[in-house]
């Protein structure tokens, strides 16, 4: 082969290769899109930027998009996060994808943002105002899920109720959830509550000390980020294990690796993956593309059941929450599923 | 004075007061079924408690704006150090061990260092260095759930009639707080810092030094707490820490300890310790909400305080 057929096979794959990769996503390649990131002092955040890092690296190493820098604010305050999105607005991002870290309080800036012409998409932490696009979590639907699961599963008798932390919508919709699946099924009665902060250390204590006032308990609904600390004070009662449901932790699916193996228990597992910034940054990705995107969409929930569990674990990097990385073509479905 | 009305005026008695009524309230209403089991839970508990606010107790002694704030991140990091670097074998145990008071040491060296060399208020010192050490244990390992050694967690964990051992020890750990307190010239010194700094100088008092001691005593014992915690908890999280930082101040002015500095005692740690536990257990017994509960919780703690700054302090 001589020289200068070489260069011109070359030359033809390489423009092929541009073909081909422009064909789908040419009208991104310019644009840049920031994540606006209010707290990252937990392993679920951590996950999420990891996800963050791991797709968008990818993205701007093809060419689908030229930027997508991660930026998280040090103290989870509003105003801090409102410079912070007023400083990505300056520096001329197209997009920005925000995990707020008030659903009302960043509504200024974001309105700011929208003026401006960059394109503000808000997930897992969400804002109200409506020039944004919203990918909520039905935590509703996740609370009443836990208490269908235990429906199947028991034919009665108490429950006991972690909560997440006061104050806070989240905790308010799953218990929400929770209670309207106590009351549709109506076997199970809530003999406790108690505030575990998402936190294992923080439900073990609040558990360990609710707990020998409590009839027998059957089952344990939870929040996430509260089954191992749960599930540890019920081991140090002495008394008999109930179904508690997980929260897709490392620490907790690690746990009911060790109950399943040892003698068979069986419970399910919920959450929300961390990778949820990921599908934002395909939403966000799409609506640069000029897609027609509806402004509310919904999370999948990232369940876990007792076949699909070793699997899960072994995908589960120790310390951290059950992920999965949302794809563009996830994105897609997201999209259609919500315009129907 | 009789010897009963003396004793009706120790600072520290009100904080039993509280925790035996809280107690006894919460078995009435139970009808008693597992008010042991409630008890042993808080004396487990309390321990943690006590020891984080035996070291802020030194340093809020020490006198007005005298406070660290870094105890809730200091303890992540010895924490999540310990656990990573021992990773699981119970060999490593002391190695841990020394590791998490290492950090600790360190970590109230630096402390000092900004507040004594750069001139900052303890506050804002503590609070701002605090920052660098949560972000360090962040870096460190990311969040990862480490699974303590199994003998840190049997030690943590384990009961002697029920009686948890733990409880026993931070007892005696309370003990050598007491004498140090009020029996050595170190503690002596911080009462007389805490009184008049100016005069314990003229005293002879070396208030710097004494200053750096306790500022790193209080960031050592955080450290051992968040290596004991982290072997109780089946692991270190990130946000381990996070109760100890108005829990630490709290259980420290239950107690009968002045806010202003100068006057301190150490059995009302304890009190205080199991006083704020079975509070939060009790309310969670009878079924309060969340938001009755944070109110209630407030209300008793401003009104053990005023009832226990009523009498003229001792200490």
């Amino acid at each position: 082969m001589t020289n200068s057929t070489r260069t011109s096979l070359l030359a033809t794959v390489a423009v092929l290769a541009a073909l081909a990769g422009q064909s789908a996503l040419a009208d991104t390649s310019g644009k840049r899109i920031a994540l606006s990131n209010n707290y990252a002092g937990n392993s679920w955040r951590q996950a999420m930027l990891r996800s963050w890092e791991k797709v968008t690296g990818a993205a701007v190493a093809d060419g689908t998009v030229a930027a997508a820098d991660a930026f998280t604010t040090a103290e989870n305050q509003v105003t801090e996060q409102a410079a912070q999105i007023q400083n990505l607005i300056l520096q001329g991002y197209d997009a920005i994808v925000l995990n707020a870290a008030s659903p009302e309080g960043l509504n200024g800036a974001v309105k700011e943002a929208c003026d401006a012409g960059v394109t503000v998409v808000s997930f897992d932490g969400i804002v109200t105002e409506p020039c944004a696009w919203r990918i909520a979590v039905d935590f509703k639907q996740m609370g009443k899920d836990e208490v269908l699961y235990l429906a199947e599963r028991l034919d009665g008798g108490n429950l006991l109720e972690i909560r997440g932390l006061a104050g806070v919508f989240v905790d308010d919709a799953i218990s929400a959830g929770i209670h309207e699946g106590v009351a549709e099924t109506g076997k199970f009665e809530i003999a406790g509550s108690v505030h575990g902060n998402w936190a294992q250390d923080v439900s073990q204590k609040a558990v360990a000390g609710i707990l020998p006032s409590l009839p027998d308990i059957v089952g344990v609904v939870t929040q996430g980020g509260d089954g191992y600390g749960t599930a540890q004070a019920f081991a140090a009662s002495g008394r008999e294990m109930p179904i508690i449901v997980m929260g897709n932790r490392h620490d907790e699916l690690t746990w009911w690796k060790e109950q399943k193996d040892a003698n068979g228990y069986e419970t399910m597992s919920v959450s929300i993956a961390p990778g949820v910034s990921t599908l934002a940054f395909w939403v966000a990705q799409q609506i640069l593309d000029g897609a027609d995107v509806p402004k509310d969409l919904t999370v999948p929930f990232l369940r876990i059941d007792q076949d699909t569990l070793d699997e899960s674990l072994a995908n589960t990097e120790p310390g951290g929450v059950a992920n999965v990385e949302y794809s563009l073509e996830d994105a897609q479905e997201v999209i259609k599923a919500a315009g129907m | 004075m009789s010897a009963l009305a003396k004793f009706g005026k120790q600072p520290w008695l009100w904080a039993w007061v509280g925790a035996i009524a809280v107690w006894a309230a919460t078995a009435a209403y139970t009808g008693g079924t597992g008010s042991g089991q409630v008890m042993s839970a808080a004396l487990t508990f309390g321990a943690f408690f006590v020891i984080v606010a035996l070291g802020q107790m030194f340093v809020i002694t020490l006198g007005p704006g005298n406070v660290d704030l870094s105890v809730p991140a200091c303890m992540t990091l010895a924490g999540t150090v310990a656990m990573k670097s021992m990773d699981g074998s119970g060999a490593m145990l002391p190695l841990g061990l020394l590791l998490a008071l290492a950090i600790g040491l360190s970590v109230g060296a630096i402390n000092y260092s900004l507040i004594r060399l750069l001139r900052i208020p303890p506050i804002i010192a503590t609070l701002s260095s605090s920052f660098i050490y949560q972000s360090a244990a962040i870096w460190w390992n990311r969040g990862l759930r480490v699974k303590p050694p199994t003998e840190l967690a049997e030690f943590t964990t384990a009961k002697i009639a029920g009686i948890p051992v733990i409880a026993l020890c931070v007892v005696v750990l309370a003990a050598i707080g007491h004498v140090v307190l009020t029996r050595t010239l170190y503690g002596r010194g911080v009462i007389a810092i805490g009184q008049n700094p100016r005069a314990a100088h003229l005293a002879g008092v070396k208030v710097e030094r004494i200053r750096a001691a306790t500022y790193m005593l209080s960031a050592t014992l955080a450290g051992l707490c968040g290596y004991l915690l982290a072997g109780f908890s089946g692991g270190a999280a990130l946000n381990m820490g996070e109760e100890y930082l108005l829990s630490s101040i709290a259980v420290v002015v239950i107690g009968g300890t002045s806010v202003a500095g100068g006057y301190a005692n150490v059995p009302g740690l304890w009190g205080a310790a199991l006083f704020l536990f079975l509070l939060v257990t009790m309310l969670n017994t009878m079924g309060a909400g969340a938001g009755v509960r944070l109110v209630l919780t407030g209300l008793i703690i401003i009104g053990v305080i005023v009832a226990a700054s009523g009498g003229k302090r001792t200490t």
